[in-house]
């Protein structure tokens, strides 16, 4: 009943239920409750799982005007860029035919290579490819979400990469989408391997900066400008080789004993519309002898 | 029945009408338009429209629920939005007796604290939980929702402004 609302049914008088402060002190009680389940014990998953599937016509339906919006903008590229596009491509192509001539040469070389040495074939890699639904629409967080779910047979801790490189990693997984923590994410970190030097170092997320930071790094270690940092596959998450970022900008001062080292990531954190969700590589590493660890996703803190 | 001066008598609410304008909302707020500090957010601004004027309708349990479905769709920490909903239905049903009695741009006025509070709730959240400021910019985001109540005054009691008798020489 509100003010000037000709209501047919008056009001109750008696019946009035728990006063507002109660239930504010309930719900409170109950948000704070929730917060705390989800940051510290991670036991949350099941809730979250059966909302993200009640709410998902209604993402559907959200994401409808953006589809159309790209198709239609897909639609009407002019001749100068589609025949700037093909030419690109092609460029790719050819530079990529030359490398894998050389790839299918040094398999063969490098497989002969290990039969003789008698060693352990080398890993493969299970990929099932996905759309970028949307951007997590959090100002404090870079995370995408994908339209691949458990239904998909996606896995918890995959890393997930792009035509160009590294992306992220999934870390949360519901019944038909998955939210994918980009590699520039403040909470996200990655062991790299630096390609030129073949040092090891870790790579964090930097998302006021938009790039990584390669921390740890004494003022005095061998980085240049322009390096390229791949995964090193020590995590056993990642597979090794991938390309992930390029050193950009190195400072190095008096003060301090580290460098500030910022690295620009090589895949597109802002743009990429399909990706590719590899299976991560613990699954098929045989358990360590003595204390078996399961790899953990490599996140600082928080939601695994 | 006490009702302000030159105000128009309204019929009752439809509980299908307030039940599509909140999911309108949500669909709203899950539009991909971006990710910046300052927008505004819809399904406050319905919440708290519909907590003043249908309060034995739409309360704080129901905000609560809509929090906890914004939470999931950005997928941030469970429980942030559904407790700054929750304080800012709160409020709005502290105020919702007074507030009908002033005319529509002082009552945007009037709830601006209300959004305000509830963006420091959901900072103050984030925060705590080790998320860097986001900036300045966001302070804009409550301002934004205040200036919209008036739009959201006019659309959203147009089926409640219909005539009690229509006929066929009216328009609606």
């Amino acid at each position: 009943m509100s003010l000037g609302t000709l209501d047919r049914t008056p009001p109750p008088i008696f019946k009035q239920g728990p006063s507002a402060l109660s239930k504010l002190i309930l719900f409170s009680a109950l948000a704070l409750f929730l917060m705390v389940a989800d940051s510290r014990f991670n036991v949350t998953q099941p809730l979250r799982a059966v909302l993200a599937t009640a709410l998902y016509p209604v993402q559907w339906l959200a994401l409808q005007p953006v589809r159309v919006g790209r198709a239609v903008g897909d639609y009407f590229i002019t001749a100068r860029q589609a025949q700037a596009q093909s030419e690109a491509a092609s460029q790719i192509m050819a530079t990529q035919a030359i490398r894998s001539s050389q790839v299918e040469q040094l398999t063969l070389e490098n497989s002969r290579l290990r039969k003789l040495l008698d060693l352990r074939e080398q890993l493969k890699v299970d990929a099932v490819t996905a759309e970028v639904l949307y951007d997590a629409a959090d100002p404090y967080t870079r995370k995408i979400i994908i339209g691949k779910g458990m239904a998909q047979g996606i896995v918890l801790g995959s890393p997930v990469i792009d035509e160009f490189g590294v992306l992220g990693q999934v870390t949360l997984v519901h019944p038909l989408v998955s939210e994918v923590t980009l590699i520039i994410d403040r909470d996200l970190a990655i062991p790299v391997l630096n390609v030129r030097t073949g040092a090891r170092s870790l790579a964090f997320g930097d998302a006021g900066a938009g790039g990584l930071e390669l921390r740890f790094m004494g003022s005095t270690a061998d980085v240049q400008q322009g390096d390229l940092l791949t995964t090193s596959g020590v995590d056993g998450v990642y597979p090794p080789g991938l390309p992930v970022a390029r050193i950009d900008t190195i400072e190095r001062r008096a003060e301090s004993a580290f460098a500030r080292i910022h690295c620009i990531p090589l895949a597109l954190v802002s743009g990429a519309r399909h990706l590719l969700v590899l299976q991560p590589q613990s699954a098929q590493i045989p358990p360590r002898p003595a204390e078996a660890e399961a790899a953990a996703p490599a996140k600082k803190g928080g939601r695994p | 029945m006490i009702m302000r001066r030159g105000q128009q008598l309204l019929l009752p609410a439809s509980p299908v009408f307030i039940w599509c304008s909140l999911l309108a909302a949500l669909l709203l707020d899950m539009l991909p338009l971006g990710r910046v500090p300052w927008m505004p957010d819809f399904l406050a601004l319905v919440l708290v429209f519909w907590n003043v004027h249908q309060p034995l309708r739409i309360g704080i349990g129901l905000a609560f629920m809509f929090g906890l479905g914004v939470d999931v769709h950005q997928s941030s920490l469970l429980g942030q939005h559904a407790l700054s909903y929750t304080a800012l239905s709160f409020f709005a049903s502290m105020i919702h007796r007074r507030l009908l009695w002033f005319t529509v741009p002082s009552q945007a006025v009037q709830v601006l604290p209300l959004f305000l509070a509830a963006h420091l709730v959901e900072l103050v959240v984030r925060l705590i939980n080790g998320n860097v400021f986001p900036g300045w910019t966001f302070l804009l985001a409550p301002l934004l929702e205040a200036s919209l109540w008036p739009v959201a005054s006019v659309i959203l009691l147009v089926p409640q402004r219909r005539a009690p008798d229509p006929d066929a020489n009216r328009p609606l």
